[in-house]
């Protein structure tokens, strides 16, 4: 056993020595992203509308295999010995129920808000007191029960002048007396040194580069949005959005998209995956956010319809009417927006082409199994 | 030993007279204080009625000296007439809750005059370079 593990922590030296001329390209190499932030219009409200919320959420696709898997063994001395019971159906009811409640819970979307105003708040001038110290005097106010953004903080600047403190001064400072768990006062190497960010997208780690800006920033922090806007372009020209879903970052991402209409890659990849009521769910989206396809009002109708039905994890390898009613609705909303709005449009129309094809073939295989069955 | 708790052990006399000062709590070369509400005729080292806040008086690594202060408990103590020593009442000056202590005042104009001297001092003297 003991040899085994010596040859794979040989075999990792030797790989990482292998390793450490193309390290040195990797780190060399820029990533030709620009970050971006929602620093014009307030997408608050928008975001927070229910409509969106139930959008971007049906958008995440929650397969609870990988909402409720073990993320890391750290906490936990030992694993678990999973239990196994007999249920009625009603107990197994309450059980999909609280299975549902935290779900929800693990996938809260962390909010999308605009970039805070820098505070810029002088409370006194005293010239006289010029001189007193060459420090800062930072005070803070501890009583309790007040909220970390209420907290009065002030400083006393050496020329003597009494002012609010601005927001990095005062995360540091309620870091301090009010630390929360996870967070660091000085900022971690991921996030201050881009090339150790690069490399972690450049090895696909982006839900732990999420969790991480969540836990470090606040949502309204330009830091945050630098962060999260960099990971999001990088998982869009990677094309990468399977790594996202599940995640309570998937929401945030395809606002994200939308907001600054560069959702079309994110659309193409729906439809080549055959996730075409999501594609025109995500249409819908766009619609609530900008209000600018031609085909606003199908699609909003269709996307209706579309979230009375169950979430397609897979492929259905058996198709109702009702569903190849839909599903050709879905096809044809979409045919509009290729046309219409599209950027991608000779992409998107062949990979729709595509699955047409592919849907064709489907819906003659269940006709004929019915047909085959007697029920039809 | 562990610290006390904020709320204090400290006996407790309704109509005995209170003072908010400082404690010092650092070790040898490392000062730290608690702002710490006691009965006014006790030595320091029996336990407090209540700490106020803390004030830590080495300048950090962005050149700043931190100061909290729980100004609700302040409030409560000055309203039950604790008596505030000057140390205290300078922090709380600087902090804008109490009127800039006299004190204070004559430390800005004191070191303004010792800086003004200093660089008269340097001035001669690089003249006198010249000179010589």
């Amino acid at each position: 056993m003991s040899l085994l593990k010596l040859l794979k922590n040989n075999t990792r030296n030797v790989l990482i020595k292998c390793n450490e001329s193309q390290l040195i390209f990797i780190s060399s190499r820029k990533l030709s992203i620009v970050p971006s932030s929602y620093d014009g219009e307030n997408p608050a409200p928008k975001f927070f509308s229910s409509g969106i919320q139930i959008l971007l959420k049906r958008l995440t696709r929650p397969d609870y295999a990988k909402v409720f898997r073990k993320r890391s063994n750290s906490n936990a001395p030992m694993l678990e010995t999973p239990q196994y019971k007999f249920l009625t159906d009603e107990e197994l009811q309450i059980e999909k129920e609280k299975a549902n409640q935290s779900a929800d819970r693990l996938l809260q979307m962390p909010p999308v808000v605009k970039v805070h105003e820098p505070i810029n708040d002088v409370l006194s001038k005293d010239p006289a007191l010029v001189g007193f110290d060459s420090a800062k005097y930072l005070f803070t106010d501890i009583s309790f029960g007040v909220a970390n953004e209420h907290r009065l903080i002030v400083e006393r600047d050496p020329d003597g002048i009494l002012r609010s403190c601005d927001h990095d001064v005062r995360k540091r400072l309620n870091q301090i007396y009010f630390p929360m768990l996870g967070r660091k006062i000085r900022e971690p190497l991921i996030f201050a040194d881009d090339e150790k960010l690069h490399s972690l997208l450049d090895r696909q780690k982006y839900e732990y580069v999420l969790d991480r800006a969540c836990v470090q920033y606040e949502p309204d922090e330009p830091k945050f949005q630098k962060v999260t806007s960099i990971t999001y372009q990088h998982i869009d020209t990677n094309m990468q959005y399977d790594l996202l879903r599940s995640t309570r970052h998937f929401g945030p991402l395809a606002f994200y998209l939308t907001w600054h209409k560069c959702m079309d890659s994110l659309m193409f990849e729906l439809v080549q995956t055959g996730a075409i009521r999501e594609a025109v769910l995500l249409m819908s989206l766009r619609h609530a956010v900008h209000g600018d396809l031609k085909n606003g009002a199908d699609s909003d109708a269709l996307g209706k319809q579309v979230l009375t039905t169950p979430v397609q994890l897979s492929k259905s390898e058996y198709l109702t009417e009702e569903d190849i009613q839909l599903d050709n609705k879905c096809i044809e909303c979409l045919d509009a927006y290729i046309v219409n709005n599209s950027t991608m449009k000779s992409q998107q129309g062949l990979a729709l082409q595509g699955f047409r094809e592919y849907y064709q073939q489907m819906v003659e295989l269940s006709r004929g199994l019915k047909k085959a069955h007697g029920t039809a | 030993m562990p610290l006390p708790p904020a709320s204090g052990t400290g006996r407790y006399f309704a109509k005995a007279a209170k003072s908010i000062r400082l404690l010092r709590h650092g070790c040898t070369n490392r000062p730290f204080f608690h702002i710490s509400v006691t009965q006014r005729r006790r030595p320091n080292s029996l336990p407090v009625i209540e700490q106020l806040g803390s004030y830590d008086p080495m300048p950090n690594m962005d050149n700043e000296k931190l100061v909290a202060l729980n100004l609700e408990r302040i409030k409560y103590w000055l309203g039950h007439g604790a008596h505030v020593t000057p140390p205290v009442a300078e922090l709380l000056g600087l902090a804008g809750f109490f009127p800039i202590h006299p004190r204070s005042y004559m430390t800005a104009w004191r070191n303004r005059a010792t800086e003004r001297e200093n660089l008269a001092k340097e001035a001669e003297k690089a003249a006198e370079d010249k000179d010589a």
